[in-house]
């Protein structure tokens, strides 16, 4: 158990120092000059100076990683070029929105994805199984932007019981919640089509092993057998799944933002792309990708307690 | 327990053809027969655990109480406090992810409605009762650390929880080592007399069959070709199969030399259990059986009193009690 | 294990019958936009435009007279070509990768899998933002990122079946006969491992429509005036009040290719993978 978190954590380590050297190569080495790439090129040289000189590009290429990664350790990741604000107060200040939204999406998608998952398996073969299998299939290839809008002209063009999109802020709680409602359900939807797939295969596959006809044996009733003896042994590879998945909710997550006007990370990154904001985007990437590579190794160190027969390995 | 002619189909093939038994409190019964005989198919009958598919007619009656076709949550009620099953293998048969102290004690809280405490109790008690050493440390470890014989006893043990008045136990010995086998054959027998539980015991050893019981039924091909107390059938087999198993038997009485000085040889069945869906129509056996007669592929052969309790289908038999009738 | 010599099952899976036959549709579509279009896609006339669907522009037309119908069969065409250029890029570098480690073992093949793992944590929209934020965006970047998630994705699935044809002994045959490592992996292991990477290929043909979908709609593909599902959505959404029609037709397109692509794909998988199919039964 102890070498099994070692060796984890180590690899969670090493991945995490070569995600931020390719962030880092990719938004500092390729560009050649990158003082260059934002300001264009019809910048004088006094102001590309200055902002070398800002930048801190005047340094040699490792200093300069360093420099980067030792800021985003204690917080700092430069400051905006487009904002002129420190890119931490961004982020801050956006946090909580995307946190919402991928939080709520997330818990919905589970929901969504057991409930219909097990359903499915508990009745094989059976129509309640076609139906979901198929909406499954159709929610597997169904765009999350284009369901989005089609939610768009249903319940705010047509029904107008919600928003469209945009955000009022958290003084308005009431308003908050019935902006997420939309981008919620769409992150969810999606999410949900794969991950209920999942759950099923993985269901089918558990309830046709020994230990569920002993509880059948044992006189339980469906509903215990399916929740109390299926589910958690179907759980490794749904855990798995959710892990894998993560990283489609956090592209979903910035996708459906823009869908919705709604200013958080997955938005100020796209403004800092049209506004050629350097710092913000390797900032906002860097952490995106933390995540989930974290989400990952949350996932690895998860197996582990949910199956007693993994503690004794290493 | 009491079944009359318990058919089990699976669309055109037929899994256990016009079963009778009756099961009395407190007996054992063996089932023997190849893999296929649909011994399996008897023993998941008596639990009303029947893969969807399948489509049972005739009639099976617990205490009176008519179950054939009954809906899965009647049947739901009487497993484990009336009928409960233990399997061949018991790595497989018990949840990985629950101590198998949770495992024993959810029947008791399920069921009887004990708290906790109650309920671990009895557990200990049952522990105790199917041998498991040391119970209280046990409750808390996981089915992969401990043994295989551990396992089946723990098995035992969970089906044992609501005091069933009778127990099914398929193979149970199958996936074990010759001596824990035995041991497990033992406790299985100490705990029907001691219980007064009825115990419907599946194996396809005849050994083991015969140390655990006292009446014995011979499957082929889903038919129930031989029945009656153990040490008659075994010690004076009437149907050409049930003499043809025994035979196909290694044993002590197989080895040496025979009276006529020759080797004794292992003698085998000829050829191989044919797929369910092919089966020959009349005796299940024709197309394998050295004594066939003409009317054996085609007419099934009715079940016969041989006297002693021993019962026989086959149409050699019958000529036979015909022809004694007759002179 | 899987092999490209397949005995065709007496009925044809149902998935892989509709996969078929949407993929057939949209690349049959896709091909005929080379050579005739009703109108031309391009081609604004003011005058025309939010015409309704009729006789002369079937699926009406958008906010500058262009024609859908004509507009989503080049959409159609440039899906299809960004999606096959990105899969085989990704799926020839991955490929190579698993071969070489499934050849090589040992830590090369602990060093490329682990960086593969790595190419997992990085989403394919991560990756186009990057490229776009220095580069500015365009369709080559989409391409670029697409095809980069495809190599780690190849890479296992070649690498696992390529270590399970290593312990041929057609294999061991080669081996004894004196063949190297890298021309045992082309003449042998590769042929033998064609099934589960064209499998897959058709699958990653699948999400890669997607994400070509979603980098256009999000700005970072397709640029005008190249027609692309995605950007049509993008411009439908902003007219959703005057012409909610526009936001259908190409959502639609782009879910029967990726169903018909995922559908093809999990219907090959059926009749290549003995395992799997013992297993639905």
């Amino acid at each position: 158990m102890g070498y099994f978190l070692f060796r984890r954590t180590l690899g969670f380590v090493l991945t995490l120092i070569t995600v931020s050297v390719v962030v880092f190569a990719v938004m500092n080495v390729l560009p050649g000059d990158p003082a260059l790439t934002i300001l264009g090129i019809e910048a004088t040289d006094e102001a590309l100076d200055n902002l070398r000189r800002q930048l801190g590009l005047n340094d040699p290429v490792h200093v300069r990683y360093l420099n980067w990664v030792g800021g985003a350790l204690t917080g700092d990741f430069g400051t905006s070029h487009s904002f002129r604000v420190p890119v931490s107060e961004l982020i801050v200040e956006r946090l909580p929105l995307t946190v919402s939204l991928a939080v709520s999406g997330m818990v919905l998608t589970i929901i969504l994805a057991l409930t219909l998952g097990i359903g499915a398996a508990a009745n094989h073969g059976k129509p309640g199984d076609w139906g979901v299998m198929f909406i499954a299939q159709i929610g597997i290839a169904v765009p999350s932007f284009w369901l989005s809008i089609l939610l768009v002209l249903l319940f705010a063009v047509t029904l107008q019981w919600l928003p469209p999109g945009g955000f009022p802020g958290w003084s308005d709680p009431v308003g908050a919640l019935r902006s997420l409602v939309l981008p919620t359900a769409a992150l969810a939807l999606v999410q949900g089509a794969v991950l209920a797939r999942v759950t099923r295969s993985s269901a089918l596959e558990v309830m046709r092993l020994d230990y569920v006809r002993t509880a059948r044996a044992t006189g339980f009733s469906r509903q215990r057998v399916l929740w109390r003896h299926v589910l958690p042994n179907a759980m490794v590879p749904i855990v798995t799944i959710v892990g894998l998945q993560f990283a489609s909710l956090v592209t979903g997550t910035i996708v459906i933002e823009n869908v919705f006007y709604l200013p958080g990370l997955g938005r100020l990154i796209f403004q800092s792309i049209s506004n050629r904001d350097l710092p913000t985007v390797q900032a906002l990437v860097m952490l995106f990708a933390a995540i989930v590579v974290t989400v990952n190794f949350i996932v690895d160190v998860l197996y582990v307690l949910i199956d007693p027969r993994l503690k004794g390995r290493n | 327990m009491q079944l009359d002619r318990v058919s089990v189909a699976f669309g055109a093939a037929v899994a256990l053809r016009e079963a009778c038994l009756q099961i009395e409190p407190g007996t054992r019964l063996g089932i023997v027969g190849e893999s296929g005989c649909g011994k399996s198919m008897l023993g998941l009958c008596l639990m009303g655990m029947i893969p969807d598919a399948g489509k049972v007619s005739g009639s099976i009656r617990l205490n009176g109480k008519e179950l054939a076709g009954a809906p899965e949550h009647v049947w739901r009620r009487h497993r484990a406090r009336d009928v409960a099953m233990i399997f061949q293998e018991p790595m497989a048969a018990l949840n990985p992810l629950k101590r198998i102290g949770d495992t024993v004690m959810e029947p008791l809280e399920v069921h009887e409605g004990l708290s906790r405490s109650a309920a671990r109790a009895r557990a200990l008690a049952l522990f105790d009762e199917v041998g498991i050493p040391d119970p209280d440390s046990r409750l808390r470890q996981y089915p992969h650390e401990i043994s295989g014989g551990q396992r089946q006893r723990v098995l035992i043990a969970l089906a044992l929880a609501c005091n069933p008045s009778l127990l099914v136990a398929d193979e149970p010995t199958t996936a074990l080592d010759a001596n824990v086998a035995l041991r497990i054959i033992d406790l299985l027998v100490r705990l029907s007399e001691t219980r007064n539980m009825a115990l419907v015991f599946i194996s396809h050893d005849l050994a083991a069959v015969a140390r655990a019981t006292q009446q014995i039924a011979v499957m082929y091909g889903g038919d129930i070709v031989e029945r009656g107390p153990t040490a008659q059938v075994l010690g004076a087999p009437r149907h050409p199969y049930t003499i043809g198993l025994l035979g196909a038997r290694p044993g002590l009485d197989n080895r040496g030399r025979g009276p006529d000085g020759r080797r004794k040889r292992l003698v085998t069945i000829p050829g191989t259990v044919p797929p369910l869906f092919e089966l020959p129509a009349g005796c299940r056996f024709s197309g394998r059986c050295t004594r066939e007669i003409a009317s054996c592929a085609l007419q099934r052969p009715q079940p016969l009193a041989l006297g002693a309790g021993q019962v026989a289908a086959c149409h050699l038999l019958g000529q036979a009690h015909a022809g004694a009738g007759a002179s | 294990m899987a092999r490209l010599v397949v005995r065709w099952p007496a009925r044809l899976p149902v998935n892989l019958m509709i996969g078929a036959l949407l993929v057939a549709l949209v690349v049959g579509v896709a091909a005929l936009s080379l050579i005739w279009t009703p109108h031309d896609h391009a081609a604004m006339t003011i005058r025309n435009r939010f015409q309704p669907a009729d006789g002369v522009y079937w699926l009406g037309t958008d906010q500058l007279g262009r024609d859908i119908v004509s507009q989503l069969m080049v959409a159609a065409r440039n899906s299809m070509t960004v999606a096959l250029v990105a899969v085989l890029i990704g799926g020839s570098i991955g490929v190579a990768l698993g071969l070489l480690a499934s050849a090589l073992g040992g830590w090369v093949e602990d060093l490329i899998m682990r960086v593969a793992d790595i190419g997992f944590a990085f989403p394919a929209l991560l990756f186009a933002i990057m490229l776009s934020a220095v580069f500015g965006p365009s369709l080559t970047i989409a391409v670029a990122a697409i095809a980069f998630i495809n190599i780690p994705v190849f890479a296992r699935v070649a690498r696992a079946s390529a270590n399970q044809v290593w312990t041929r002994d057609f294999v061991a045959a080669a081996r004894a006969a004196g063949h190297g490592r890298f021309a045992i992996s082309r003449d042998h292991i590769l042929p033998n491992i064609a099934a589960p990477v064209i499998v897959q290929g058709t699958i990653e043909f699948a999400v890669a429509i997607l994400a070509e979908a979603a980098l256009s709609y999000l700005g970072l593909g397709a640029q005008p005036p190249s027609p692309s599902w995605g950007r049509m959505l993008s411009e439908a959404q902003t007219l959703m009040f005057m012409a909610p029609h526009l936001a259908i037709y190409p959502g639609l397109c782009i879910v029967i290719a990726v169903l018909g692509f995922s559908l093809l794909g999990d219907g090959l998988r059926d009749i290549t993978d003995p395992r799997l199919k013992r297993r639905r039964a």
